[in-house]
Parts: C-alpha cells; sequence; structure tokens
C-alpha cells in the first residue's frame, strides 16, 4: 500500500461516475454560477471560499504593510517613513493580520467547508447565521477600512488607555470594527458547537471525530466565551473617549491597567482561537501522510479542550510589568507554564505517530513539519517568557515580537497553508503543482527563519519593539531580517500564482489523492456535491482507520467519492 | 442517531410543558424574595454582611428563574452544561481581576511617587473624601492631585519625610 | 436554501420516528423537527452566555471599583431611589411570567391566551422603559451625569466626591446597556404578537417563542443582580 502512495497517485482521475448521478461535472462550485447566487449562499462550502478571498485579500494587505515595516527597518534613522507613518503602519498591520485574517481564516475558510462534511452533515446547525456572520465580518473589515481613511491609528493593536482614549478620533472605527467583527466570530463558534453536537451523522460517536472537528470544537468554545469580553472592552473604551466615563483614564480617576486585564481577558484566548484550530489541521496532515493510524486521539481531543480552558487563566502574563500586584503576576505566571503540558502531549504525539509511519513528504507534510518545528521554538519561547524574572528584560523588546510571530506565523499560517494545499484538490477539484509547492514550502521555511530567528537575537541584546529608528549595533541583525522578509514573500506569492494557475489549469483531482480515511475524502466527490453527500454516510470506523479504509475500498484505498456508496452497511 | 435529541427528557414527541402552577408558584417565590431583600437592605444593618447577603438573595431568584421559567430543570443537559460554564467564566474573569486589583502596590518598589508626596497627597484626600482608606492606592490618585493642588499646602520646603519605604497598606 | 433542493434524502432519514418531518417550517439539513428545535435552542442558550460575558465586563468593573471605594459607592447608591428599582424589578419579573405562560398555552395550542400574554409582556417592557425615563431624567436634572458631564448640583452636592463619578458611569452604562436589550426585546415580543395573530405558532412550531423567551429570561436575570447591586447596598 505504502508503495502505491509514494507514486504519483493524484494523477488517476476520477474514472467512474455513480449511474444516479445527473451530471459528470454536476457540484457545489457550478450548480449556480451568477454572482448573486454566491453573495446568497447559505451552502457552507461557498461561504468557506467566500471567507477564504475575503482573508486572502486581508493577508495580502497587512503582508504588504508588514514589507514596509521591515523596509523602514532596513536601516537606523528614517529609511522610507518617518515615525509617524511607522506607528500607523505597524498598527494596521497588526490589526488586520490578527482581526481580519487570522482569528477568521481557519475556522471561516477550512472550518467552514471542511466540518460539516468530515461529520457527515448536509450543513452546518444555522446556515443562514452562517452567511450573517460573513456580512458581519465585512462590515467590520469596512469599518476597519473607513479608521484607515479617516484618521490616523498608532495605537498599537493592543489599544492601551490613556492613549487610545485621548488620542485620534478614527479609534473609534478601528474600536468598532472589532465590536462589529466580533460578533462573526462568536456566530461562527455558536454554528460549530451546536454542529458538531446536534449535526453527526449515524456512527459518529464522539471518538470517531476527526481531531479538526475536536480542535474547532475546543476553538469554538473560546470564541464563545471570550469575544463579548472583547466587545464591551471596546464599548466601554468607545464611551472613555467620547464621554469620559472614568474607567479606564487615570486623568479622570480611571485605571489603565484594569483596561489591560480587560483586553487580555480576551486577547490571550484569542491567540488559542488562532492556534488550536491549526493543531487540528496538523493532527489531520501528520496521521494521513504518515500512513498511519493517530498516536494518543484521546490526548490530543482532550488536551484541545484542556488548553481552551487553561488558556482562560493566564492572561496576566502580558502585563507583568504593568504595575499589577505582585501576587497576580505570580499566579499568572504558575499557570502559564501549565499550559505547555496539554501543548507538549500534543507535540509528542504528532512525532510519535510519524514514527514508524510512511512519511509521505508532499507539500501539506513539508508544511506539518515546518510547524512542528516552528511551533516548538514559538511554544517554548512562550514559557520562557511566562517566567517572570526571565520575561522583566524580554518585555517589549524583539524577542516578544519573535515569539508570538514564531507562533502565529510558524503555528498558524503554515498550518493554514498546510491545510489549504491538502484540501486544495477537494475544494477545487484540481491538484497544483507539486514540484512548486514544495520549493515554495521550503522558500517559506528558510525565509521566516531568517526573517524571525534574528529577531530572538535582537529582543535578547535589548532592540525595543515598535521603533522605527534603532541603535547602529543593531543593523546587520535588521538587516538580515529584512531581506528574510523578501524570501518569505517570495515563496508566499509562489504560492498565489500557482494556485491561481492550478484552478485553471491544474490537473483533474480524484476523490481521494491523499488516501484518507475521514468522510470529505471517502465519501464525497472532489468537488463535492452541492449536499456533500448522495447518502447520507453511516460511520463503521475511525476517522483515521487505514486499514478498514483498505478493506473497504479495496486497493491502496485512494477511493473516488463516486464509487463508494456502497459502504458497508449503508443501504440504498 | 448521534446527536442528542434522545438526551431529551421525554424521549421523541412534545416539549415539557411546566405547569401553571409551577410558574405561579415561581412568581410567587420571586416578588417574596424581592421585598426579603428590599427589607434586609433597607432595615437590617449586617455589616459585611450586606453585601453577601443581597447577593445570596439574587442568587436565590436566579436559580428560581432558571430553572422554572427558563425550564432548565426539564431540558438537556447540554443546555445547563453550556450555562455553568458561562458563569463559571464570569467568576473567573472576577476572581482573577481582583488578585491584582485588591492587592495593587503589594511589591513596595514599584511606586514611582516620592513617599513625601504620596504622604502628603493622602493627607489632602482625606480632607474632602468621606471613603478615607480607600483612596489610599489607585491610580488615579494623581488626579485628585492635580485638583487639590500641593500648593494648598505650605510646600515642605527643607529635608524630605523619614525614609518610611514600607510598602503601601493596601486597603 | 441550498439544502431544501435535497433530493435523493434517503429512507433512513425519515425513518427516525418523528411524524412532524414535513411541517412548512421543517429544514431540510436537520433530520427531524426535533432535532431542529434542539439545535436552535442549544444555540441561543450560547448566544446567551455571550451575553452574559458581555455583563461580565461592567459587572468587574463595578466589583472593582466598589472593592476600592466601597464607603463612596454606598454614599452615592443613596441618590438611586429604591421604590422605582423596586417597582421595575417587580414589573420585570412579571413579563418574565407572562413570557413563561405564552410559551406554556403556545405548548397547549391555546393560541389567544399566548398572544394575550406576549401582549402583556410588551406592555411590561414599556412600563419598565418609562420608569426608567423617569428615573434618569431625575438624574440628569441635578446634573448626575455619566463621564465628564457629571457635576451634582441642586441638592445633590454631598455627591461630588472623588469617585462618586465612577458610580453614575458605571450605573448609567449597565442600566443603558442593559436598557438597550429591554428595547430590543420589546420588538421582539411585537413581532412576535403580529406573527401569533396571523396563526404562525402552534405547539406542533413556536422556536421563535421559546428562544425569544429565553432571551427576555437574562434580561431579567441581569436585572435581578443590578438592583441590589445598584440600589440597594
Ligand atoms: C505555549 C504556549 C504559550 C505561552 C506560554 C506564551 C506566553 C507568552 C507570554 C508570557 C507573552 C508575554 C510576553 C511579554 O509581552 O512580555 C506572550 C506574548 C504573546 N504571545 Fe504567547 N505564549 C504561548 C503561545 C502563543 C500562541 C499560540 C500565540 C498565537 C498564536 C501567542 C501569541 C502571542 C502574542 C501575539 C504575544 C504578544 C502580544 C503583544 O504584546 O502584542 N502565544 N506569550
Ligand atoms: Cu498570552
Amino acid at each position: 500500500m505504502a508503495t502505491v502512495m509514494h507514486t504519483d497517485a493524484p494523477a488517476e482521475a476520477a474514472a467512474h461516475h455513480h449511474p444516479e448521478h445527473h451530471h459528470p461535472e454536476h457540484h457545489y462550485l457550478n450548480h449556480e454560477k451568477t454572482i448573486w447566487s454566491w453573495l446568497s449562499t447559505v451552502d457552507h462550502k461557498r461561504i468557506g471560499i467566500m471567507y477564504a478571498i475575503s482573508v486572502a485579500i486581508f493577508f495580502l494587505i497587512a503582508g504588504v504593510l508588514a514589507l514596509l515595516v521591515r523596509m523602514e527597518l532596513l536601516g537606523p534613522g528614517e529609511t522610507i517613513m518617518g515615525p509617524d507613518a511607522y506607528n500607523q503602519v505597524f498598527t494596521l498591520h497588526a490589526v488586520m493580520m490578527v482581526f481580519l485574517f487570522i482569528i477568521p481564516a481557519v475556522p471561516g475558510f477550512l472550518g467552514n467547508f471542511a466540518l460539516p462534511i468530515q461529520i457527515g452533515a448536509k450543513d452546518v446547525a444555522f446556515p443562514r447565521l452562517n452567511l450573517a456572520s460573513w456580512y458581519i465580518f465585512m462590515a467590520g473589515a469596512a469599518l476597519a477600512v473607513i479608521a484607515i481613511g479617516v484618521g490616523q491609528v498608532d495605537t498599537g493593536w493592543t489599544f492601551y488607555t490613556p492613549y487610545s482614549s485621548d488620542g485620534s478620533n478614527s479609534v473609534f472605527f478601528v474600536t468598532l470594527a472589532v465590536f462589529v467583527a466580533g460578533f462573526a466570530s462568536i456566530f461562527t463558534g455558536i454554528n460549530f458547537i451546536v454542529t458538531i453536537h446536534k449535526m453527526r451523522a449515524p456512527g459518529m460517536t464522539w471518538n470517531r471525530l476527526p481531531l479538526f472537528v475536536w480542535a474547532l470544537y475546543a476553538t469554538s468554545i473560546v470564541q464563545v466565551l471570550a469575544t463579548p469580553v472583547i466587545g464591551i472592552t471596546m464599548v466601554l473604551l468607545f464611551l472613555e473617549k467620547f464621554l469620559g466615563i472614568g474607567i479606564f483614564d487615570p486623568a479622570l480617576g480611571g485605571d489603565p491597567i484594569l483596561f489591560q486585564h480587560f483586553f487580555w481577558f480576551y486577547s490571550h484566548p484569542a491567540v488559542y482561537i488562532m492556534i488550536l484550530p491549526a493543531f487540528g489541521i496538523i493532527s489531520e496532515l501528520v496521521t494521513v501522510f504518515s500512513r498511519q493510524n493517530i498516536q494518543g486521539y484521546t490526548f490530543i481531543a482532550l488536551s484541545s479542550v484542556a488548553i481552551a480552558f487553561l488558556g482562560f487563566l493566564v492572561w496576566g502574563h502580558h502585563m507583568f510589568v504593568s504595575g499589577q500586584s505582585a501576587v497576580s503576576s505570580i499566579i499568572f505566571s504558575l499557570i502559564t507554564y501549565l499550559i505547555g503540558i496539554p501543548t507538549g502531549i500534543k507535540v509528542l504525539n504528532w512525532v510519535s505517530t510519524m514514527y514508524k509511519g510512511s512519511v509521505w513528504l508532499q507539500t501539506p507534510m513539508l508544511y506539518a513539519l515546518s510547524f512542528l518545528f516552528l511551533f516548538t521554538i514559538g511554544g517554548l519561547t512562550g514559557v520562557m517568557v511566562g517566567v517572570l524574572a526571565v520575561d522583566v528584560h524580554l518585555h517589549d523588546t524583539y524577542f516578544i515580537v519573535a515569539h508570538f510571530h514564531y507562533v502565529m506565523m510558524g503555528g498558524t499560517v503554515i498550518a493554514l497553508l498546510g491545510g489549504f494545499h491538502y484540501w486544495w484538490p477537494k475544494i477545487t477539484g484540481k491538484m497544483y503543482n507539486e514540484t512548486l509547492g514544495k520549493i515554495a514550502a521550503i522558500l517559506i521555511f528558510i525565509g521566516f527563519n531568517i526573517t524571525f530567528f534574528t529577531q530572538f537575537v535582537l529582543g535578547s541584546r535589548g532592540m525595543p519593539r515598535r521603533y522605527y529608528d534603532y541603535l547602529p549595533e543593531f543593523t546587520a541583525l535588521h538587516q538580515i531580517s529584512t531581506v528574510g522578509s523578501w524570501i518569505l514573500a517570495l515563496g508566499l506569492f509562489m504560492v498565489l500564482f500557482y494556485m491561481i494557475h492550478s484552478m485553471f489549469r491544474g490537473k483533474k483531482a480524484p476523490a481521494n489523492p491523499w488516501g484518507a480515511a475521514t468522510l470529505e475524502w471517502t465519501h464525497c466527490t472532489s468537488p463535492p456535491d452541492p449536499h456533500n453527500f448522495h447518502h447520507t454516510p453511516i460511520v463503521t470506523h475511525g476517522p483515521y482507520d487505514y486499514h478498514a479504509l483498505e478493506h473497504l475500498y479495496e486497493g491502496d484505498g485512494v477511493g473516488d467519492g463516486a464509487t463508494v456508496e456502497a459502504a458497508p452497511g449503508q443501504k440504498h | 442517531m448521534a446527536h442528542d435529541a434522545h438526551a431529551h427528557a421525554d424521549g421523541d414527541h412534545g416539549h415539557h410543558i411546566i405547569p401553571m402552577p409551577v410558574l405561579l408558584k415561581t412568581f410567587g417565590g420571586l416578588i417574596f424574595l424581592t421585598i426579603l431583600t428590599v427589607l434586609t437592605a433597607t432595615q437590617l444593618d449586617l455589616g459585611a454582611f450586606n453585601v453577601p447577603l443581597a447577593l445570596a438573595i439574587a442568587c436565590g431568584k436566579a436559580t428560581l428563574v432558571i430553572m422554572f421559567f427558563m425550564g432548565l430543570k426539564y431540558d438537556n443537559r447540554v443546555n445547563t452544561l453550556t450555562l455553568v460554564l458561562g458563569i463559571l467564566f464570569v467568576l473567573i474573569f472576577i476572581s482573577f481581576t481582583l488578585f491584582d486589583t485588591a492587592f495593587r502596590g503589594d511589591i513596595g518598589n514599584v511606586d514611582t511617587i516620592p513617599q513625601e508626596d504620596r504622604t502628603r497627597m493622602e493627607e489632602t484626600l482625606q480632607q474632602r473624601d468621606p471613603g478615607r482608606a480607600g483612596l489610599a492606592t489607585s491610580p488615579a490618585d494623581s488626579l485628585a492631585l492635580e485638583q487639590n493642588p500641593l500648593e494648598e499646602t505650605p510646600a515642605p520646603a527643607e529635608e524630605p519625610a523619614p525614609e518610611t519605604t514600607e510598602p503601601e497598606a493596601a486597603h | 436554501m441550498a439544502s431544501t433542493t435535497t433530493t435523493a434524502a434517503p429512507a433512513v432519514e425519515h425513518g427516525h420516528g418523528d411524524g412532524h418531518a414535513h411541517h412548512p417550517r421543517f429544514q431540510h439539513h436537520f433530520v427531524s423537527m426535533e432535532q431542529q428545535f434542539d439545535s436552535a435552542k442549544l444555540g441561543m442558550w450560547l448566544f446567551l452566555i455571550t451575553e452574559i460575558l458581555l455583563f461580565s465586563g461592567m459587572f468587574v468593573a463595578y466589583t472593582v471599583y466598589r472593592v476600592w471605594h466601597p464607603e463612596v459607592f454606598e454614599v452615592a447608591s443613596e441618590a438611586l431611589n429604591p421604590f422605582l428599582g423596586g417597582l421595575n424589578t417587580v414589573v420585570l419579573l412579571a413579563s418574565s411570567l407572562t413570557v413563561a405562560l405564552s410559551i406554556h398555552f403556545v405548548q397547549k395550542d391555546q393560541i389567544q391566551k399566548m398572544n394575550w400574554m406576549l401582549l402583556l409582556t410588551v406592555l411590561c417592557a414599556a412600563i419598565f422603559m418609562v420608569v426608567k425615563y423617569f428615573e434618569y431624567t431625575a438624574k440628569f436634572e441635578h446634573g448626575l451625569y455619566a463621564g465628564e458631564a457629571f457635576h451634582p448640583h441642586a441638592g445633590y452636592e454631598q455627591f461630588n466626591i472623588p469617585y462618586a463619578r465612577q458610580f453614575f458611569s458605571i450605573y448609567f452604562v449597565m442600566t443603558g446597556i442593559h436598557g438597550v436589550h429591554v428595547l430590543i426585546g420589546m420588538g421582539m415580543f411585537t413581532w412576535l404578537y403580529t406573527r401569533g395573530l396571523r396563526g404562525h405558532f402552534s405547539s406542533e412550531w413556536y422556536t421563535p417563542v421559546e428562544l425569544s423567551g429565553l432571551y427576555w429570561h437574562i434580561v431579567d436575570l441581569i436585572w435581578i443582580f443590578l438592583f441590589p447591586l445598584m440600589y440597594l447596598i
């Protein structure tokens, strides 16, 4: 079997079609074609694609802003912009990346597309709410754009008071944007939780849920519990600014540190909104491309939930030097160490899944390996800065910048790219160019490390974050970092171009090019039918039971969804 | 069927109808507790127990509403779990914030205001404020300082106050 | 709705033993009316906890400032009228009862009675808002505002103390956001009432009534805590 996998199995096009199938090319992408059919769709797959396109645009804009930031830092002093412009550029970069890209990206795109199919449902529980979530998200994005037009937003993505409550009025639009986009996130979360609880196909028991689903479940819990707090924080900030309610503004008797509590009560859990779905993707990739049932299924599933809960108890580690009480610093620091445990459990299980598996180094697996490497660095440095005494020195330096880019970019974005390549054949029905894919993955890995590893060094030597200028001794490292950002950008643009090429010219994808055992591969055509399945599947085996897969579908397990309706136990 | 429908208290058909007397009794209980909380708050002074008592009564009322009006007593357990989770995280939010605000300033050496100014500030503030003790450490003191310029009190011309660097006794 | 066009829904699905499967309100991505109802309800409960967490931020602000300045809060709360607060409590509790009764009646297919209860709910909500209006204007007249406009006068000078502003800010923000929820609830129940008149609900399908009821009880619950915290202690 493993040998078959190593040949270019994807080339094997879908040969047979189910006789009942009205039209061989009838699928969710082409059954309706007008723009309106997209804008009014309640199909979770199409909404996923709408999310994909929008977050991709924001990623592109925010990415260009990042290149500008790096360009400014190419030399000490003013290079391409002055301090005011610089403050705005890094703020917009961060606000867009966090609220408009990384938080909605995996749940909104891959989650929406894959989750209902993976549990054997026809759609999410509330399809119209799902569409509403996209519109609300776009409204939030529009407000962010207005904010850019209205004036300068230079508070950093953290909006700390009193600077934010005293500064430019355009803060109003940004806070409103964050408030509104928050609702989109809440609606997605509610939808996913209900879908997972109530919409599973017969036989899809909790311990047969794919790990991506478990991860989205944990993510959704965080979204539902944390996001309202950023909402009220933004409302209070807004009232502080325009009425002067005196809760956060020290000049009026308020407490700016209280604002930081409010902000981080959401924003620390929010980093788990970003990383948990990425964990889910990696769990899928590691098992599929090792052709081995996942090690420690229960551990991985429940550690996601554990992380979701623990994530609510550590927010104060962002405030060690804010002037909060020493008691709370100590408590928050201790709980921060605990987060390492469930996280470590996951990493160890992924590694042991690969051990003695037959690892198939396709592009998605390259991303999974990158993830393991980069996320481990990011997570471990996180525990480092969770140590009180260490953080007093490293806080607000480039060390922190490096830490969170290793987890957000090296973790979430790399996993997103892996998942993007993995599900691409299912989403579009086309294969991408494997060689270019591998080259891009390697470029991204190299570029990323050059860009951000240098920043660990910079930070540990005392380079503070959020400055457009620096001392001459930091020049060399900053220049290396900037060059790295170009390599990284090159890799990312490559992905954009070969994916667009694949969309029009790509080879036709079979139903199950990777020989995976989850329902979207085994029971669906590529691309899927508008209703996902011709018949609701009856699930008889676990999500990574590759032996059952061979047994059921014969041969190499590389099936074609159109031909497998005769799965045992399923009547029709 | 994997979905949770079958966990429903009364099987497949119909929903539990909460009997009229139960609803009316609940309402009676709520009114009773409202009167009780008004009476205890206005007629009794239990000192430190005023707030806990009022909160306890409010929790009792909340339980009645949740169990009978919202019907959680007869509902799917997952809905109860959801609510409990929500309440749990509210409690976490409040208590972990209090770990900071209730102990603010427990490290003496992070105070950037010289002890001498601080003592004077407190004196000025205490003359005006009924909530003396409460004012000691909040960062808002700087505002009060602005409103009551120190100039009012004769500036201590020469030597600084004794070097009492002992940490602020938090409230 | 994409999912309503399902052509090849297999027999397995409808064999679920649920006679209501063909109710016009049935959405075909569900297996049964029961599943549809339970899903909606779980979704609503999840939404309700987001409401609770939204208010939690303000409760945290209240707690923090109260712990810092307990005396100020005790003095400042004397500015509020416990009688009006108590009246509003009773009004809201009554509206919770009428909502619960409206569900009781629709489950028994007594649609006329359900409509009356919905109307009574709207009425209670309106009374609540009117009382709030008088409370607010009475405060504004004496310069008790949220925020920088705060300057007590005309017999309210005793509230011109540091941190009383924080109390009134929190009071106005919390009751204000609560009031917005009451207004939204009023809108919802008016809409339900018109639908009830048009005969949209029956014991077979009354999901909107059920969900709006849950929402309304949460609004009531928040008030149950606001009342003693603001007016009494
Ligand atoms: C292994 C678990 C992790 C631990 C123990 C950890 C710990 C920390 C600590 C202590 C800080 C504060 C440093 C400072 O400001 O002085 C921090 C900052 C940060 N972390 Fe993590 N972290 C972890 C994982 C993550 C993940 C998974 C993400 C995002 C996907 C993330 C995103 C961030 C961000 C964005 C900041 C900086 C926030 C800012 O000040 O702008 N972290 N982390
Ligand atoms: Cu954190």
